[in-house]
């Protein structure tokens, strides 16, 4: 696993973009995931550290550019697929 | 769950090396000595979760408050303190 | 690293992956798209910062409502109406800014933040430069936020690494003695409870 979440202390970063237009979703299918990540958390396909976990064994690149839910949508596709619950 | 190893007030020290898998103490916090200011609830270890384990043992969680100073050098703020909510293995007893 | 805007896979594309996502699902009988918008309804219509603007102006003004929301908040917030189960297993804490010290909320591992509270996260709680920084030089990331503490003022970082959500309890506002309580809650801004705001 590379450590790319862990995130505390690295150097070398640039000022926080403070800017915020206050809306939590910035598209529907995001506002989606966020619920099927809910739904399959209920149903115990996985748990949220699997989730988590997941999302750190993302290749560092394709984690630093993907969105935050691109993320999400990215770790439950693996567990599902993983878990051989989809194909 | 079994007693708690630790109590409010107690100085610890983290464990210094992750597993290899997920875990939930940050690498800038590890080997470092801190003092427990408030019991954090009791939870399975995210550890064993992570790696499928489904009954793992709920354990306790400690809220240890480390001083910049300890956790970043001399050079650092001084007046900023840093606390992270921590599993009972990752921790060990440490001499105040 | 930016929240949103420069996916580097395009949104339309990512829609189409999340339509496929679910009609896989549907067809395994995993979840049903009625199921999917009872969910966003249920977890995101409730989950606002005026939540965390009513607890806090309640803390402001019974000072033993203050002391169980900071003994046990997820119980004190239970007692005004906020729900939290929904989002079991975890728990709430407050933390308290007093005229010396400072608290401020981070989360370095993921995002972790009390949505019940304060509605869906910013994309700069979620950015490699707050999540790195925050926790090595959180004077300096809070000048960018427009909070000048002075160097006497202690700082208490909370990196939410475990099932702890957290919200600051900021001062309250010099001259509100006169308004309601819901006058006082409107006086909460979000930013003022991650800790990134003074009121």
């Amino acid at each position: 696993m590379s450590g790319i979440h862990d995130m505390g202390g690295n150097l070398g970063l640039g000022a926080v973009d403070v800017r915020d237009d206050g809306v939590g979703f910035h598209h529907e299918w995001e506002a989606r995931v966020f619920a099927i990540n809910r739904l399959l958390l209920e149903r115990g396909l996985y748990t949220l550290d699997e989730f988590r976990y997941a999302i750190e064994r993302m290749e560092p690149e394709r984690y630093l550019a993907a969105s935050y839910y691109e993320r999400w949508l990215h770790a439950i596709e693996v567990l599902l697929a993983e878990k051989g619950i989809l194909s | 769950m079994t007693a708690r190893r630790f109590h409010i007030g107690d100085t610890v020290r983290t464990r210094a090396h992750g597993n290899g898998g997920h875990t939930r103490i940050p690498r800038y916090l590890r080997g470092r000595r801190g003092r427990i200011v408030a019991l954090a609830g009791s939870f399975p270890l995210a550890d064993d979760r992570a790696r499928g384990v489904r009954d793992a043992q709920c354990t306790a969680v400690y809220s240890v408050r480390f001083d910049a100073v300890e956790v970043w050098g001399p050079e650092c703020d001084a007046n900023v303190t840093i606390a992270a909510d921590l599993w009972e293995s990752y921790l060990e007893p440490e001499h105040a | 690293m930016s929240d949103h805007d420069h996916d580097h896979e395009s949104s339309a594309a990512l829609s189409n992956r999340v339509k496929t996502l679910v009609a896989q699902l549907e067809q395994r009988d995993l979840l049903t798209e009625a199921k999917l918008d009872a969910t966003v309804e249920t977890f995101l219509l409730k989950a606002t910062p005026a939540n965390g603007g009513r607890v806090v102006a309640r803390a402001w003004v019974d000072a033993a409502f203050k002391q169980r929301l900071l003994d046990d908040a997820s119980a004190a917030v239970a007692e005004i109406g906020i729900d939290m189960s929904h989002w079991a297993p975890v728990k709430l804490r407050a933390v308290e800014n007093t005229d010396r010290e400072h608290n401020v909320i981070v989360c370095t591992l993921c995002s972790c933040y009390p949505i019940a509270l304060l509605g869906p996260s910013p994309a700069w709680y979620k950015s490699a430069e707050y999540r790195s920084r925050t926790v090595r030089e959180p004077r300096a990331v809070l000048a960018e936020f427009g909070v000048a503490l002075p160097p006497d003022v202690r700082i208490n970082v909370w990196d939410s690494t475990s099932e702890l959500r957290y919200i600051v309890v900021p001062r309250r506002p010099q001259a509100s003695e006169g308004l309601s309580e819901a006058e006082l809650a409107a006086l909460v801004t979000r930013d003022g409870l991650v800790g990134t705001a003074l009121l």
